[in-house]
């Protein structure tokens, strides 16, 4: 009786220092922090920005990252629909909904050099003079070295 | 390694005795403690393995056993387990009338069979035993909800309705859940989907929490949920049953109806149940999607409501030494998901259209229908027992989202498209399976031969793509002894083969993708997102076990390799999630995972309290798992980042505690604990844990069962669940705060004209908490779980008689 009573205290014991393991392994500290996308003052284009078809404009965006920044990618796409929301807290005036004829569409995606925790993205993105105005999404997508990553959705507007 | 185990086997048989001696009858009759006859209880010669049950008088009768000393176990549901020895000297053996005891909890969470005499070899592995009774006190939103209470058991769930269990931190394909002796087949891989199972239509449910591959074959390699059938009537009846149910959280009404009789040797039987809800309650007013601010209409998550239509039909022939049942069943659910975000992308929402009523089922929501046919047979000959389970079923599963062009799909959706403009995703599944096994003994080995069979055939529409079509044959064969080492140690062995091939069928998308852009000239082609791949499996494993039991005191290990063959999405994907923002890529070359497991349960039961540990340790040689680069793809991917399957070695690590202890006649506690810790050792996430591990929890129970008077058959309990926060995280999980919730249950059985009516009433969540559910699949976009929710149900037992009612 004594016997298993131990042998029941010994077990238990022996799941309370596994138990206890887990504040060890604090230490081995992984990376959990995704990366961030800063739309500071230097920022184009930011949550209701306008811009203009048949031009050429320029994308500028800082990213940060604790360890090391990976790769980005911009997707700008048309809300004619109104079909997904922007992920920013700021609402913009939308232009009523319509059928698209030919929507620009833009998608590509950028190397950061490697090492870098932060890194200001500038790309000269052309405008084609022939496509629909009207409320698009820009979505910005940017990763860090594991895997983590961080996604702007803003709304913009393509004018005349 | 296979020679040393076949060498075991061969040694095993050869120590078996085939010495041919008198044989003797043992019988008696069950009875509890007022004196009333037990039907249906099992009574287990665990010596040789042999096993029966009761009558409805309570009698039993088991012939054909050798001389000599035998050890009897009698266990039956909600009873203390009896086990005495007998010395066969004469025939026939009468042991005459055998008291059972209700067990001592006031709360039946978990049946205390002790594992030798459990209905599944299941050897050295743990497991919890839930009865209908249990499902009723803690009835969830969903089977797999209500079940989340057992120690080391949690779910991963989207919305009020549907979820899928997850065992000590594994799911999806990692869990085989078998019903009536079939392994259910939906589309376990997606976050999304719940399980096509009616909780009204279960009986017993044994819940294995580990790997159990050797019995079930690929994919119990994280455990199994055995769902058994509703017990068939034992007698010249006709009986039946009505459940309402209903709950305020998501004004929810439900009700389910019951039929089963016998007529001399035919018995039969059916079952109809119905739930409608409405959008459920979350306490908050605004949920954010990333930094947009969604304002909720009056706390609901906007347009998560649904209803859910069961209908079972059964009937069979049954004699003492065989059995011919058909099961037949139609689960057909509606829900809608949360209008805001679908998957992780937030969606604008016309509020007027959503908020004018609370029960309607907008766009998004998913359709699902999964129809079952299952014979169950069994045929005892001597000490044969011999039985067979066929079954077919078909999944159809649709999700409806109307047609939004991501990446490069065209802006407006072609009138030429053959599908509807708002089916999303369509998986129509058909699933042939056939088992077959013999149980038999001889001299002190139980033996255990079968074979599985299994026949898949995918396929998959809307304009959206996942994974592709795919057909899928199994097969496996093996054998399991338990050897009866004495009256207090037994040896458990098992060793099984298993045949798998795949074959995917070719996806090609049904719009031109840019694939590549040299000097200004874009070129554009319909991308082959799946091809013509072929895979063939084969896995040889194997699984060792002991048991000790010394009356009150028992311990178990075991140890074990189990596999799991590798899914057409994780070889096969090739698309992009839309919802989630990533570029998929399945490994069309990834090998079966593999993972080795030990086991431990020691237990010790004596008189007011009941110590139970149960720890376990896991090695994964490959696991496999969809891994987020830091890459981006504009080409396949449409800009999005890309996520590949992946292998990597992993080591698991955990346990259980479950303590109870009974104060007073009237009074008592539980407290159960669990763990998981996984850690990723090999691989790009090196040092990570696994996606969606639950974090360390813990649960006080307080029961009062005041047993006179008034309040006779009556009890009343409290449940504090402190769950601890969840920093070990993966991309793309968050952290999740700790939180401490109250549920409170509560029930009384009213004699109404002679018939005893059972209310059970719960209030979960009791103190309206907002928290986080780690596992949940909201959990990504900040969405709490459900607020204050009071579940009413009502039981009434119907009894007819020559068709009349009494």
């Amino acid at each position: 009786m004594k016997k298993k009573l131990r042998l029941i205290g010994a077990v238990a014991a022996a799941m309370c220092i596994l138990w206890s393991c887990e504040k060890d392994d604090e230490d081995k500290a992984v990376d959990n922090d995704a990366p961030v996308i800063d739309l500071g003052a230097d920022a184009f284009p930011v949550q209701c920005s306008t811009l203009k078809r048949g031009e050429t404009f320029t994308f500028k965006t800082k990213f940060n990252d604790n360890v090391e920044l990976g790769t980005y990618s911009i997707d700008i796409h048309h809300n004619f629909d109104h079909h997904s929301h922007s992920t920013e807290f700021e609402e913009c005036d939308l232009q009523p909904k319509k059928v698209p004829v030919k929507p620009f569409l833009f998608i590509k995606s950028y190397d950061i050099p490697s090492g870098q925790k932060t890194y200001e993205a500038v790309q000269q993105i052309e405008v084609p003079a022939d496509i629909d105005p009207g409320d698009y999404h820009f979505m910005i997508s940017v990763s860090d070295h594991v895997g983590w990553n961080t996604i702007k959705g803003l709304s913009i507007q393509i004018v005349e | 390694m296979k020679y040393s185990i076949i060498g075991l086997f061969s040694l095993l048989l050869i120590t078996c005795s085939y010495a041919q001696e008198k044989e003797f009858t043992l019988s008696g009759v069950i009875t509890d403690v007022d004196g009333k006859t037990l039907p249906n209880v099992s009574i287990v010669i665990a010596t040789i393995g042999h096993s029966s049950k009761s009558d409805y008088t309570g009698k039993f009768s088991i012939a054909g056993l050798p001389r000599g000393k035998h050890v009897v176990a009698l266990s039956h549901v909600g009873y203390i387990p009896e086990t005495r020895t007998i010395t066969m000297e004469n025939t026939p053996t009468d042991l005459g009338t055998i008291v059972l005891r209700k067990t001592n909890y006031a709360i039946k969470q978990v049946d205390v069979l002790g594992d030798i005499y459990a209905t599944t070899p299941t050897g050295g592995l743990n497991k919890e035993l839930v009865d209908q009774q249990y499902i009723h006190r803690h009835l969830g939103g969903s089977l797999m909800q209500t079940l989340s209470r057992l120690p080391g058991i949690s779910n991963i769930g989207i919305g009020s309705g549907q979820s899928k269990p997850l065992i000590r931190g594994l799911g999806f394909n990692r869990v085989v859940v078998v019903e009536k002796g079939i392994k259910h087949e939906g589309q376990q891989w997606g976050a999304d989907h719940g399980l096509e199972i009616d909780q009204f239509a279960t009986g017993n449910i044994e819940v294995i929490k580990g790997a159990a591959s050797f019995l079930y074959g690929s994919d119990a390699i994280g455990g199994v949920i055995d769902i058994k059938p509703e017990p068939l009537s034992e007698k010249e009846s006709l009986s039946g049953s009505l459940n309402l149910i209903g709950k305020s959280n998501n004004s929810l009404y439900g009700l389910s109806a019951n039929l089963q009789g016998r007529t001399g040797r035919w018995i039969y039987g059916g079952r109809v149940s119905y739930q409608r809800y409405g959008d459920y309650g979350v306490p908050t007013d605004t949920v954010h999607v990333y930094d947009y601010p969604v304002l909720l209409h009056k706390q609901k998550a906007r347009n998560t409501a649904g209803k859910e239509r069961n209908f079972h039909v059964n009937g069979g022939y049954a004699t003492e030494n065989f059995q011919s049942v058909f099961y037949f069943s139609n689960n057909s659910a509606q829900s809608g998901f949360f209008a805001n975000a679908h998957g992780l992308e937030p969606r604008r929402v016309d509020t007027e259209l959503h908020d004018a009523s609370s029960r309607d089922m907008q766009m998004p929501y998913q359709r699902v229908n999964h129809l079952k046919v299952i014979n169950r047979s069994s045929l005892k000959i001597g000490f044969h027992r011999i039985e067979m389970e066929a079954g077919f079923q078909h999944n159809f599963r649709q999700e409806y989202s109307p047609y939004v062009n991501h990446g490069y799909m065209p802006p407006v959706y072609p009138d030429s498209m053959k599908m509807p403009s708002n089916l999303e995703r369509e998986y129509d599944k058909r699933i042939y399976s056939l088992n077959l096994r013999d149980r038999f003994s001889v001299g002190k080995h139980t033996f255990i031969a079968g074979i599985n069979g299994e026949y898949q055939h995918n396929q998959i529409d809307g304009w959206s793509f996942l994974i592709p079509g795919f057909n899928q044959r199994s097969a496996g064969a093996f054998l399991y002894d338990r050897y009866r080492l004495s009256e207090k140690v037994s040896l458990h062995g098992a060793l099984r083969y298993d045949y798998s091939h795949i074959e995917t069928v070719r996806y090609m998308d049904w719009f031109p993708s840019v694939v590549s852009e040299e000097n200004g000239v874009t070129e554009t082609a319909y991308l082959v997102r799946a091809n013509d791949l072929q895979r063939t499996f084969n896995s040889l494993v194997w699984s060792l076990g002991t048991t000790y039991d010394e009356g009150d005191f028992s311990i178990k290990a075991n140890v074990g390799k189990s596999f799991r063959v590798p899914i057409a999405k994780e070889l096969a994907a090739n698309g992009v999630n839309y919802h989630y923002f990533s570029y998929e890529r399945g490994d069309p070359a990834l090998s079966p995972e593999q993972s080795y497991q030990f086991d431990a349960g020691l237990r010790y039961s004596k008189e007011k309290l009941c110590v139970e540990l149960n720890p376990f340790y896991n090695y994964f040689t490959n696991y496999i798992y969809l891994n987020p680069t830091p890459r981006h793809d504009h080409f396949y991917g449409a800009g999005n980042q890309i996520f590949e399957y992946t292998q990597s070695r992993v080591l698991r690590y955990g346990g259980e505690i479950k303590i109870g202890y009974r104060f007073s006649e009237v009074w008592s506690a539980e407290l159960l604990a669990e763990y998981v810790k996984a850690e990723q050792l090999s691989g790009s996430k090196k040092g990570y844990p696994l996606p969606f591990s639950p974090p360390a929890s813990f649960l006080a129970n307080m029961s009062w069962q005041p047993n006179r008077g008034f309040l006779k058959d009556s009890y009343f309990s409290v449940d504090l669940r402190l769950a601890a926060a969840q920093n070990a995280i993966v991309p793309p999980e968050k952290k999740t705060p700790g939180y401490k919730l109250v549920n409170v249950q509560a029930g009384h059985s009213l004699m109404i004209y002679g018939r005893p009516i059972q209310i059970n009433l719960q209030v979960q969540n009791f103190f309206n908490t907002r928290y986080l559910n780690h596992t949940s699949f909201y959990r990504l976009i900040e969405m709490p779980e459900a607020g204050r929710n009071v579940v009413l149900s009502l039981s009434l037992p119907l009894n007819f008689k020559n068709k009349q009612m009494i």
